[in-house]
């Protein structure tokens, strides 16, 4: 023990960092614990497709294709991907996406159906 | 650079998900938790199979790992060689090999799942002291595919906060790790210095500053 002695305080700081570290991770684990429990709506990311932002935000998707003017048909492009295919800036896309989940939720009358002809081949309805 | 990452994934699919296991499990640094559980909200979604993600996923894992074993086995082996020859310190170099043939196959196999951000260090160390590769390529099948199974099924359990669920799961996993570190640096200090006289204390000090 006094053989070590500059040896050892080296590792007392170190334990003290290392406690210091998973306190924080502690707190920031309950602190999602939390965020998950509350289920907040999570940020909208570039990585993500319509599909994934309609099942997040428990809206229908074809809300969000009107918001963003697209075909009502599946589309699995990223939000990145379609902003720059379409000229927007990824801030537009949020933007418009926002702006139809708010409207699509209580306070606003719930969305009526998908439109029907969803292929471009005709479907009669009468 | 995260959010560019990620966003290959979904165009790309199970391709893009082999090719970013084999580089997160080399050791580039990589969201593999987030990566996971996003591929298990696809799955929920009906976009992806469990299966094929599962196996994509793992046998990726599994062969970034190797990277590392071959790395310390056959570029890290000699040049640590060449080091003791100059420096000495062999039989130093000796008694690490031998604690870490005691303790290589739990470390192998949590490192896969529990600990993952511990996984490519473990790997470059095993090879570095020829831990048998039979040995380590059965601990990590078992523990890529233990991991690959929690992890999409927690994405496709919780599929619509796959980014809260991730982060959860990363802070966990540092907590874990955190423990663990605190546990081994407190024992070394409390109760190896003094000769068990103390050992209690650092159990405690540990359990209770969690």
């Amino acid at each position: 023990m006094t053989r070590t002695r500059p040896w050892r305080k080296v590792l007392i700081a170190l334990f003290v960092a290392v406690v210091a570290f998973t306190g924080y991770h502690a707190v920031r684990t309950v602190s999602d614990a939390i965020y998950w429990n509350a289920h907040r709506d999570e940020p909208i990311e570039r990585w993500m497709t319509i599909g994934y932002v309609a099942h997040s935000y428990h809206v229908p998707p074809h809300i969000l294709h009107q918001a963003l003017n697209l075909q009502p048909a599946p589309d699995h492009r990223t939000l990145g991907r379609i902003a720059r295919q379409s000229g927007r800036t990824m801030a537009q896309v949020e933007d418009k996406l926002t702006y139809a989940i708010v409207h699509a939720r209580p306070p606003y009358p719930p969305p009526g159906p998908p439109p029907r002809p969803l292929q471009p081949a005709p479907s009669p309805k009468p | 650079m995260t959010e560019q990452l990620l966003e290959l994934l979904t165009t790309y699919g199970l391709p893009a998900l082999f090719g970013a296991m084999v580089l997160a499990a080399a050791g580039m640094p990589f969201p593999s938790s987030l990566t996971l559980v996003v591929m298990g909200s696809f799955v929920a979604q009906g976009e992806l199979s469990f299966w094929p993600v599962v196996f994509a996923g793992a046998t990726g894992a599994i062969v970034g790992d190797q990277i590392g074993y071959a790395f310390g086995r056959y570029g890290g082996r000699p040049l640590l060689a060449a080091v003791t020859r100059r420096i000495g310190g062999a039989e130093k170099v000796e008694q690490a090999e031998a604690y870490s043939r005691k303790w290589a196959g739990w470390g192998i196999f949590f490192s896969r799942w529990l600990i993952g951000p511990l996984g490519p260090w473990i790997n470059v160390s095993s090879g570095l002291t020829e831990y048998p590769w039979l040995r380590f390529i059965a601990l990590d099948v078992a523990g890529e595919f233990l991991w690959l199974l929690i992890y999409v099924s927690l994405g496709r359990a919780f599929s619509d906060q796959v980014q809260t669920i991730a982060s959860l799961l990363g802070n966990l996993t540092w907590v874990i790790v955190g423990v663990l570190v605190a546990g081994l640096l407190g024992w070394k200090l409390f109760a190896k210095s003094s000769n068990g006289e103390t050992a209690p204390e650092s159990d405690e000090r540990t359990a209770t500053k969690r």
